[in-house]
Parts: C-alpha cells; structure tokens; sequence
C-alpha cells in the first residue's frame, strides 16, 4: 500500500476536470439507479416468497379437510400459468418497441400483457371459489391457510403488476413516457417477468410435485 | 493537550478501579455456589457434569484471550500515548499492514476454535448417547406448572393403567439414568434442572428427549426457561432423587387409586365439595378419572394436576409454595422462605401417614381462598386456577380431604 | 435535540424562474430552511439527523422501560410493576431498542455519511429515503401508542408461536407490534435498496470500491443483510398476521402446525440482524481508530472482507438460538460448528483495530474513548458468543441472565459505544460545533462505569441460575446482591446518558463565543473532512476525484517510501471553501413521502380497530402514490442540460425526476 511521495497540490484543478469528464458515464455500474434498485428490491422479494413457499411445502399435508392431490385441477391451472408465461412474452415485445421508439405498438403490446394477466388472475379467482365450495376454506386446515397465502400473495403481485401495466398506458397515452424514459416500461418489465418467475416456481412446487 | 478538570480525572480512576474491582468480585464470586440451587455450577448428575468439563476450559480460554486483549489495548494506549512535549509534526510510522501476520491471527484462532470444536462434539455424541436401563418420563408443560408421566411397565405408552401420571414434583431413583420426554399442551415452555443437564424446550406436537441422572439423592430445583406468558417466572419444578428402595416404594404407592371414603366427616364433606367444584378440571384415580377420559376439561391445556397423591409431594401450584413446614417466617401465605430446604413430605412420600402438624396450612386455605391473588393466571380465559369463592366451611373441609390424598 | 437550521442552503429550486408553472396540488415545496422544511426534506443530511433525533426520542422511552425492569428486579418479589405489566414493559424494551433505537441510529449514521463518504450530492432516491425516515417513525410511534390503546406486546421481542396466538394473547398488543415491525420493515427494506444503489452507482470519480472509507463498506454489507433478513421477518410477520386476525393455521398446533416455523423463520432474519447492528458501528470505529492514533487503519483488506465474511456467515447460523428447541443432534453440531467459525473474522477486525493502535501517536479524544471502549467492551461480549457457540454449554447458558449479557455486551458495549464515539466524531461536521470535551470524558467513564455495573454481574446471575423474562425471583436463590449492582449501574448508565443530552446543550451554547469550527477538526482522513462544517446542502464543490484510501488525509500528507509522513498542504489549502452552490442540482423538497408514510400506520390501525379506517388509510397510500408519481420535476429539463459541471454527477439519476416505478415499488412492499 505504501505509495511514494507525491505531490498534491494541483488536486482541487483535477477534481474539477475530472467531474466535468465524468459527465458520459452516469453511474458507477453503468446500470441506471432504478433498475439496480429494481433488481435489489427483486432479490429481496426472493426472500420473502422463499418464506412463503417453505411455510407451504411444511404444511402441504392437511391433517383434515380435502387434501392437495384431491382438489388440484392441473389441466385447469396449467392453462392459466400457460396465459402467464406468454405474458412475458409480450412484456418483451413492448419493451422492444418502446426502445424503437414505437408508442402505439408498446401500448398494444403492455395492453396484452395487462389482459393476459388479468386473464390468469380472473382464473385464480374462479379456482379458489371452486376450492371453497369443495370444502377447503381458508381456515379448514394447516395445508389450505398455507395455499391460500402463498397463491394469494403471488396473486396480490400480479394484480399490482396489472396496475402498473395500465398506468404506462396512460402515462403513455398522455405523452408522459418519452424516449429517454423508455427505461420505465423496461423496469415495470422486470417486475413482471419476476412475478411470472415466482410462478413457474409456485406452479411446480404447489402443483406438479407430487406429495 | 488540554488538561482536564480535576473531577473528571477523578471520575476516570474511581470508574476504572470500580470495573477491575467488579470483575474480581464476580470471577470470585462464580466460585461461590453453596446456597444457589439453581446454579449451573456445581453439577450433580453426569450429564451436566460433562457440561461442566468443556465449561472450565473454555471459559479458561476465553478469559485468557479477554485478559490479552485488554491488557495489549491499555499497554499500547499508555505506551503509545501523545506526549505533551511531542512535535506536532512528528508522525509515527505508517504501516498499513503486514500480510503474513493477519493470515497469521486469522488461522490461530480458528485452530483454537478447532480444539473447541474437538471437545463440543464429542460432549454432544455423549449427551446424546441412550443410556440402557432408563426410566422414561414424558415431560408436559402447560400454563404454569409439569405433568409428569412415567411408563413403569416400559411398554412405550404413558396412559396405561400400569403407569403414573403426577404433577409438580418429579421422583427419581439416585444413580439411574432417566429418560425425560419433554412436551407441551399449550406454548413452548423449557424443562431446565441446572444441577443435572441443561435444559429441553417443552413444545406442543413435538417430543424432545433430555437425560436426567442424579448421583446422589437430594433435592435438584429448576425453573421454566422458556417466556410461557403471564406467570412464567412461577413455574419451577422439582426433582427428588430418592434411594432405589424409597423409588419403588413411591411408585408402589403411586399406582394406588383413592380407595374407600374418609372416615373423618369434615373430610368426607371435604370430599363431597372437591367432587361439586374441583373435579371438573383435577383429577384423583378412583373418583373422576375415567369420567375425564371421556370429557376434555374446560381449559386451554385440557388439563390440571393430577391430585391423587397430593400429600407425597413437598411443593404445590408449579412447585412455587411449600406444601410442608417450613414456610415463611412471619407464617403469612408466603413462597418458599428457605428454597433449599423444600417441604418434606416424610413418611407420606412412600405412602406412610401423613404428618398433618407440618402440613403449610396457612398457604394452602390461601390458595383455597384466592388461587389467583397469589400466582397470576388467567382463570377466566382457562388458564389457571380461578378463585371459586369458598366459604371458610368448605376450605376447612377441603383441605382436611386433601390430608388424605397421600 | 438540537437540530441545526442556521446552515447555508443551495439555491432555492423550483419556483417559476426557469419558466415551468406547476399546477394545484402538485405543486412542489420549496421552503429549505425554518421548522417546515423539515417535514418536506429530501436532503439526506436531514433525514440523517432526523434518523438520530427520532432514535435517541425512543432511547428515552426504551431506557425507560429498562429502568422500570431494573427497579422491579432490585429486590425479590418486587411489586412494583404487575407480571402482565413487566411482560409488556420487557417485550416492549427489547422491540424499541433493537427496531427504533439501534437500528436507526445505525440508519442515520449511514444516511449522513455514505453520500459524504463516497463524494455524491444525495442518495440514489431522496423522496424515498425521506420516505423510509417517515414509514419508521410512524411505525415506531404506532407500535408505541399501544400503551395508550389497551397495553402495550406481551410475548418478547422474538414473539413465539403459539403463545403470540389470540388465545395466549387476547389484548391488542401483538397486533400493533406485528403491524408496526412490518412499517418499520418497509421503511428498512426501502433504505436498504436506497444505500445499496447509492454505494453501487453514485461514487465520486476515482472512488473505487477498496477505496471506500470502512463505515460505508460496514454499512453497505449490513445494508445487504437488511436487504434479505427483513423479508423474511415480513413473511413471518404476515402469517402471523393471518393467524391473529383471520384465524389462519399457521401455528395452530391443533391443526398440526409446527411451532418451531416461526422460530427458524424468526431468527434466518434474527442472526443478520445481530450483524446488521453491530457492523456500522465497526465501521465508525474503524474510521475513527486511524484518526486519533494517526496511522492508517491495519490491513485494510482484511477488516473489509472480515466484514464481508461476518455478513455472509451471518446467515448460516441462526439455528444456534434453538440448540434446545429440539432441532435434532445432527442439526445443533452443525450450528454449533459454523457459529464457533464466525468468531474467526470478527477476531480478526479486533485484532486489526488493536495493531492499528500499536505504534500510532495516540490522541484521546472522547471518540477514541468510545472506540477503546468498543474494542474492549465487545471482546467480552464476543468471547461470550462463543462460549455459546458451544452447544452444551448453551444448554445451561440459554434463556438465563448470561444470554442478556451477552447480547448487551455486543449491542451496548459493541454497537452503542461505537456509536456514541461515532456522535463525538461527527458532531461538528453536522451541527458546525464540538461537544464539549470534559462532558465527553466524563459521559464515556460514567457509562463504562454504568454499562459494566448493570451487564456484568448478569453473566454470573445467569450462570447461577437466573432465568430471563421473570417478572420476580424468589429469596434463597443467591439472587439478591448481583441485582441490586445491577439496578444501580442501570441508573448510572441512564445519568451518564442524560450527560450526554446535556453536553448537546451546553456546548450549543458554549460554542456561540468560540470561534467556528473548521471543515476538518481531528484531523482527519477521508474526504468528508474536505467539506466546511456543517456540511453545505449540495455537499461538494466541486466533487472531488479520488485516487487512494484515506485520499484527504493524502492531499494533506504526502508518504515516503520508509512509511514517514511530511506535511505536504495544510488543511486549508485543500479543504473546500463554502460557495453558493449556484449551478448545482439538487432534489427538491416533497410533501409525498409524509403523505404516504402517514397512510400506513392509519391502514394499520383500521386492521386492528376497523377495516374502514383501513380503507383510509389505504386511500391516503394511493392517494400518495398518485401524487408521488405525478409531482413535477421542480426543474425538468435542466437536470439534462449541461449547466454546470456537477449536473450528471449529482442528480442521483432518474429518481430525483417523478418516477412511477419507485412509487409502485413501494406498494408492492405493503402489498
């Protein structure tokens, strides 16, 4: 570490330089500061669905009550999570069209996204009060308060998500996304795809892993 | 250097002379244990003394490295202090590491954490170890006292006829390992006898195992260690070592049920009250046992002590009152004055008479009167004894019937 | 406190005169001086001092209750506080001090000087860290008005299920303690994205990361762990929730729940919450150590990646508060091992700050007291980690007094003194004025004096026997003697903090007559000792470029090759002058991030009392939302135009622009 003597005086004149320099590079990482904040905020969402998803796989096996493999409708479901992944898809395409500065068309496309996760969320509606008729209410058993939270807090996502959807459109609608905020609709995009990711975990962990 | 004022120079030797002097007192201190009967200190059983054999070196060890590090931190403040006549542009050396000599303080203590971790596994593997022979208690705590169950046939169920079920105090044969189960009917409670092991969580649905081995007969007192709620902080237990003789004595007479009416007719009224008012939630084989099989009592936990050897046990309501002399000294309704010397049940303990001059009458018609007054609890939530506002008649006899439960 | 409004402000933002006309409601506030100010700031130097305001308001009532505990404890069957009462005044003790004492003041701490420790104007989101300022102290001042509201938690700060349940717990004070630790929790977790992004991205030019001052490395890694532990106390928190409030399953054991799910999911957040407390204080020390024995820190590289370690570690230890929960042989061994191994980088900083002092030109200012105090102090609470590391031991150590003084020894003597030292350090950088030097003396003997007095005696307490939590301990247990030590060190510690509450005062006064304090008076090393004192709005002027560790203390002093110093500027050649600040960009202030903190606990209240108010609450949160999202840029183009050197280097990027997505974020943590 020992660095020879050096000469100093001349240093305020080079910070001032070396700011003005500076000006091409706008963070440190090169990532914007909200998407890195995105991707933190993501990676702590991890955490917490990982808190949710091993409370589910403890209890997955009710005392009482109907029982995981008796209630799942997985053609039923595996539809709607299909609607979810190619939601993703068209969360691309806006995302792609923004960059070349296509408003209307990422209008079209972040609209499909919003109705195709509307579309899954309308689906979970249906499913749960099919459960419930079927018995398994929210308090029946420690497998159903389980399921319910999990499924349910993922659902609270997507419906946030939605929101957001709808308000790009309307941001964008009145002009308010400009080509050098495009990064918006790319960070509301990383929302997304991570709540379509949560899925595809909840799906094969609730779902498709046999008890 | 601006000199201080006097008072705080004066302020800084009486607070570091007062530390070095409160340290010695507590190191001298740790080594005086007698009249502590809840200290880990001085084991008595072979589980807490291999506790014991990892404790003395490591505390060795982290009192030598502490010394160290405080002796090197005022070393090197008083040696290298700022003169008052330095040059102020003088500096020390700027050293900004040496490589070789942080990994050097990097592997040694882990080396010194390896030895010490050499030794915990090993107590681990023998704390751990099943002991052939083993008398198996299952341990229940509930809101704020023990149930004990001993499965004296040995058939692994705890509810056969041929086992105990008891309340408050634990008997054990001196010498013989016993096998403790420990388990709970509502919260997580800790099972805790310091002279014998270290402690077990008590938690509902699931049984953790603890040994227990007293060397020698004699009284091991313990206290729940794990927050239970409102009365946490008087819930003891109480764990009597006996000879084997005196063991099988006890045990024999445990199995026993209430047998015949008391001859004494404040008894029998007594009788008559406990089966109008106590009998909903207690139990005593031979009057309601096989009817509170059937019905679940009214509380929280689904049980009460079991009262049908009340008199052989020294401590009642989670063993915080004397059941015998002696009390309090001022003979008020008062907690356990002498801990160590715990109320002796005598000859009552194996079955004999019981020894009705020495019985803590004045506690007992307390608790009669006005069980909460004297232990928090939540009677009205079903937790805990409530006051069922007794009439002096009906505590008289109570208590007279509760003589004969031995 | 004294809080400083005296202090030269930037230019005055928004406003008309660069021709944009903000409409109604949306209109941006521009008062920065006078008491208002405060309550719209988006400076980080605020919030930084509102952070430490606000902890050192629940200081009082923590310590408070720690002296009710003391009192009732001072003799056998003590009367003065009912069992129900005491369980509340413990439980609400350990709640405040951990969530509302020491974590924010490690939060002030790190919102003060990590933007003057790495050269930038602001954090990477002002709205959002005076956001997470608000969101803390409306959950800090909810789950305190429970004692107002029917009593205050009664289950310990750890709340185990099942005795959190309604049935173990009727009274409403677990659900304010639930609810108010998941506001609390947004407010962490918001910080931690905030500090994270801003260590990340916003750093002066030339400051790479391994020239980082320690306090910012310290922080950024406790930042991490706050990033991953509080979601995990969150999801906890919300079955919790559920269960107490809509009869879910979560820890019914009759339904056949497992009971220790909340203690594991308790303590994955509770572990790196122990090293997310105590870690900014070592970086404090590890500043102030170099300062006063002027020599570099020893080995720099070591106690950065020690810190790291400690922060990873952190999170494969937790079982050890369990050792007798029954977990299991094959488990405990294994938590026993790798608890025993985190001892070995946390070894390695004190030995670090120790060989930092050998050899130095040792000043012993009242910071450098507190630091020795740490060094020291912790030790005793380190080696007692490790004594419970030994699983067999724990099992007799566990849940007795020896615990409590353990964690006091790290968390008073660790945390606390680091931080104290920290408060002496940089008082005059914050306020413009030194605490007076006698006071500061005096205060650290006295609490070295209180501290021991109280804590110590706790280790040979537990050690014989003294179990915690309880309300009374009988007579003939041996007890007496070492609580009454204890009750009276608790009151000299308490007077030793009111001496320090006093030197804020007297030396406010005092410091009218003399002359102002420099940029840089200790002497100092990294570059926020470049800036006058108090620190100007806009911090740097210009933003400096940094070349090496400790590169202010370089521009005064140049090294030789044999490590000999020469004086090669004085400090005012090299220190910044204060200017007008005119040309730079900063941040304007907003009403949004009150308006939407305040939502929150009236949401909370709803869920407990009526799920009306909760709709309230809620439209005041989308109401906020709205708002934030759609207030204009006090000066919407000109963060893009080139209208001063400083312009891209400071504006912390889009966020100081209304960003929908920062807003929306926030929901989702609700959410």
């Amino acid at each position: 570490m020992a660095e020879s003597l050096t000469s100093r005086p001349t240093l305020a004149a080079a910070d001032a330089q070396q700011a003005h320099a500076h000006i091409d590079a706008d963070t440190n990482t090169g990532i914007s500061n909200t998407k890195l904040g995105m991707w933190l905020f993501l990676a702590s969402e991890c955490l917490l669905f990982g808190g949710l998803i091993t409370t589910y796989l403890l209890y997955k096996h009710p005392l009482e009550g109907p029982t995981p493999h008796e209630i799942f409708d997985i053609p039923f479901t595996s539809t709607s999570s299909f609607v979810l992944l190619m939601s993703s898809l068209t969360m691309v395409l806006a995302v792609s069209a923004i960059e070349r500065g296509e408003h209307q068309r990422m209008r079209v496309w972040i609209g499909a996204t919003a109705a195709l996760g509307a579309t899954f969320i309308a689906g979970q509606i249906y499913e749960f009060t099919v459960f419930v008729r079927e018995g398994l209410g929210f308090t029946t058993s420690r497998f159903s308060s389980a399921f319910y939270t999990l499924t349910g807090f993922h659902g609270i996502h997507v419906t946030i998500g939605i929101i957001m959807l709808v308000s790009l459109v309307l941001l964008s609608l009145r002009g308010k996304i400009p080509e050098h905020r495009a990064e918006t609709v790319e960070i509301v995009g990383l929302y997304w795809h991570f709540v379509d990711v949560v899925w595809v975990v909840i799906f094969a962990v609730v779902y498709l892993i046999p008890s | 250097m601006q000199r201080l004022p006097k008072i705080v120079r004066v302020l800084a030797v009486i607070s570091f002379t007062l530390v070095v002097v409160l340290f010695a007192a507590l190191i001298v201190n740790s080594f005086q244990n007698a009249g502590k009967p809840l200290t880990t200190l001085t084991p008595q059983g072979p589980s807490s003394e291999s506790i014991q054999k990892l404790l003395v070196p490591v505390t060795s060890i982290a009192a030598v490295v502490f010394v160290g590090v405080l002796g090197a931190a005022l070393l090197i403040s008083w040696k290298f202090r700022e003169r008052k006549d330095s040059d102020p542009d003088e500096f020390p050396e700027q050293v900004h590491g040496k490589t070789a000599l942080e990994i050097g303080w990097t592997i040694l203590p882990a080396l010194i954490l390896a030895g010490i971790a050499v030794g915990t596994v090993m107590t681990l593997i023998n704390l751990n170890r099943e002991e052939p022979n083993s008398i198996n208690v299952q341990v229940a705590g509930q809101q704020w006292w023990w149930q004990y169950k001993y499965d004296v046939n040995n058939d692994g169920n705890f509810d056969g006829p041929e086992d105990i079920t008891t309340a408050t105090e634990m008997v054990i044969p001196a010498g013989r390992p016993i096998q403790v189960t420990t388990t709970s009917n509502d919260v997580i409670h800790s099972f805790w006898i310091p002279g014998l092991n270290g402690k077990r969580d008590a938690v509902p649905g699931l049984r953790n195992p603890l040994k227990l081995q007293a060397d020698e007969p004699g009284i091991f007192r313990g206290q729940c260690t794990e927050f239970c709620g409102l009365s946490h902080a008087n819930m003891r237990m109480l764990v009597r070592a006996v000879s084997t003789s005196d063991y099988d004595a006890w045990v024999k007479n445990q199995l026993k049920d209430h047998a015949a009416d008391p001859t004494d007719p404040t008894a029998l009224a007594g009788k008559k009250v406990w089966q109008a008012l106590c009998a909903q939630c207690h139990v005593i084989d031979g009057i309601n046992d096989v009817k509170m099989k059937e019905t679940k009592p009214p509380l929280v936990s689904g049980v009460a002590p079991d009262l049908t050897h009340l008199m052989t046990r020294g401590t009642f309501a989670g063993s915080i009152f004397n059941l015998y002399e002696p009390v309090g000294s001022d003979g008020s309704p008062l907690p356990m004055g002498d801990v160590a010397a715990a109320g002796d049940p005598g000859a009552a303990l194996t079955g004999g008479k019981v020894n009705t001059a020495t019985v803590n009458r004045v506690t007992l018609e307390a608790w009669l009167r006005n069980a909460p007054a004297l232990k928090p609890m939540y009677p009205q939530g079903g937790r805990g004894m409530p006051n069922l506002n007794l009439t002096e008649e009906q505590i008289d006899q109570l208590v007279a019937f509760l003589e004969t439960l031995n | 406190m004294a809080l400083t409004e005296d202090r030269p402000l930037a230019l005055p933002s928004g406003g008309s005169d660069d021709g944009y006309t903000p409409t109604g409601v949306f209109t941006r506030p521009t008062a920065e001086t006078g008491a208002r100010s405060w309550f719209t700031t988006v400076d980080h130097k605020k919030i930084g001092i509102m952070y430490g305001a606000a902890a050192i308001f629940f200081l009082i009532i923590g310590g408070s209750e720690a002296l009710l505990i003391r009192m009732q404890l001072w003799a056998p069957r003590g009367t003065l506080l009912s069992a129900n009462l005491y369980n509340q005044v413990y439980t609400m003790h350990g709640t405040t001090m951990v969530f509302l004492v020491v974590m924010p003041i490690g939060a002030a701490f790190a919102n003060y000087l990590i933007p003057l420790q790495i050269g930038a104007r602001d954090v990477a989101f002002p709205r959002i860290n005076a956001f997470s300022f608000w969101a803390f102290l409306f959950g800090g001042v909810f789950i305190n008005s429970s004692w107002l509201l029917g009593g205050g938690a009664d289950g310990g700060w750890f709340m185990y299920a099942p005795n959190s349940g309604v049935i173990f717990s009727p009274t409403h004070g677990i659900d304010f303690w639930n609810l108010g630790l998941i506001i609390t929790g947004i407010a962490s977790l918001t910080g931690a994205v905030n500090l994270i992004v801003t260590v990340l991205n916003m750093r002066a030019p030339g400051m790479t990361l391994m020239r980082m001052p320690i306090f910012t490395w310290m922080a950024l890694v406790s930042q991490f762990l706050l990033l991953f532990a509080i979601p995990v106390l969150t999801s906890a928190q919300v079955l919790l929730m559920l269960d107490r409030g809509f009869h879910a399953n979560f820890f019914n054991v009759s339904k056949g729940a497992n009971p220790l799910l909340w203690e594991h999911l308790f303590w994955i957040f509770g572990h790196p919450e122990v090293y997310l407390m105590i870690l900014p204080a070592f970086g404090l020390v590890s500043d102030i150590l170099p300062t006063f024995a002027r020599k570099p820190i020893f080995g720099y590289p070591f106690i950065v990646f020690s810190g790291i370690a400690i922060g990873f570690m952190g999170w494969g230890v937790w079982a050890h508060h369990m050792f007798v929960s029954g977990i299991g042989p094959i488990s405990v061994t294994t938590f026993s091992l790798t608890t025993m191994f985190i001892a070995v980088p946390t070894g390695v900083k004190i030995l670090n700050w120790t060989a930092t002092m050998w050899g130095g030109k040792l000043k012993f200012s009242s910071p450098m007291l507190f630091s020795i105090g740490l060094v020291t102090m912790f030790t005793i609470g380190g080696l007692s980690g490790v004594m419970h590391s030994v699983a067999p031991m724990d099992s007799q150590q566990t849940d007795t007094y020896f615990i409590v003084a353990h964690f006091h020894y790290v968390l008073f003597g660790g945390a606390f003194f680091g931080f104290m030292g920290g408060f002496y350090f940089y008082w005059p950088k914050a306020f413009g004025y030194m605490l007076n030097e006698s006071l500061g003396k005096a205060n650290f003997w006295l609490m070295l004096l209180g501290f021991n007095l109280t804590f110590a005696p706790m280790h040979v307490l537990g050690l014989q026997g003294m179990s915690r939590r309880i309300y009374t301990y009988d007579p003939g247990y041996g007890f007496e003697f070492w609580n009454k030590v204890a009750t009276i060190g608790a009151f000299t510690l308490a007077s030793s903090v009111a001496l320090f509450v006093v030197n804020i005062f007297y030396s406010k006064v005092k410091a009218k007559n003399l002359p102002p304090v420099g940029p840089d008076p200790w002497d100092g090393r990294t570059i926020e000792w470049m800036v006058p004192s108090p620190t100007p709005a806009y911090n740097f002027d210009p933003i400096p470029t940094v070349t090496r560790v400790d590169d202010f203390w370089y521009r005064k002093y140049g090294e030789t090759k044999d490590g000999k110093l020469v004086r090669i500027a004085s400090t005012a050649e090299v220190a910044q002058q204060r200017t007008d600040g005119k040309g730079i960009h900063l941040p304007s202030p907003s009403y949004w991030p009150l308006v939407l903190a305040f939502g929150l606990p009236i949401a909370a209240y709803g869920l407990i009392f009526s799920l009306w108010l909760a709709l309230v609450g809620a439209i005041i949160v989308v109401g906020a939302i709205y708002g934030w999202v759609m207030e204009p840029p006090d000066d919407p183009d000109k963060a893009h135009d080139d209208h001063g050197p400083d312009a891209h280097a400071s504006d912390g990027g889009d966020a100081v622009v209304a960003d929908p997505v920062d807003a929306v974020k926030e929901v989702e943590t609700v959410g």
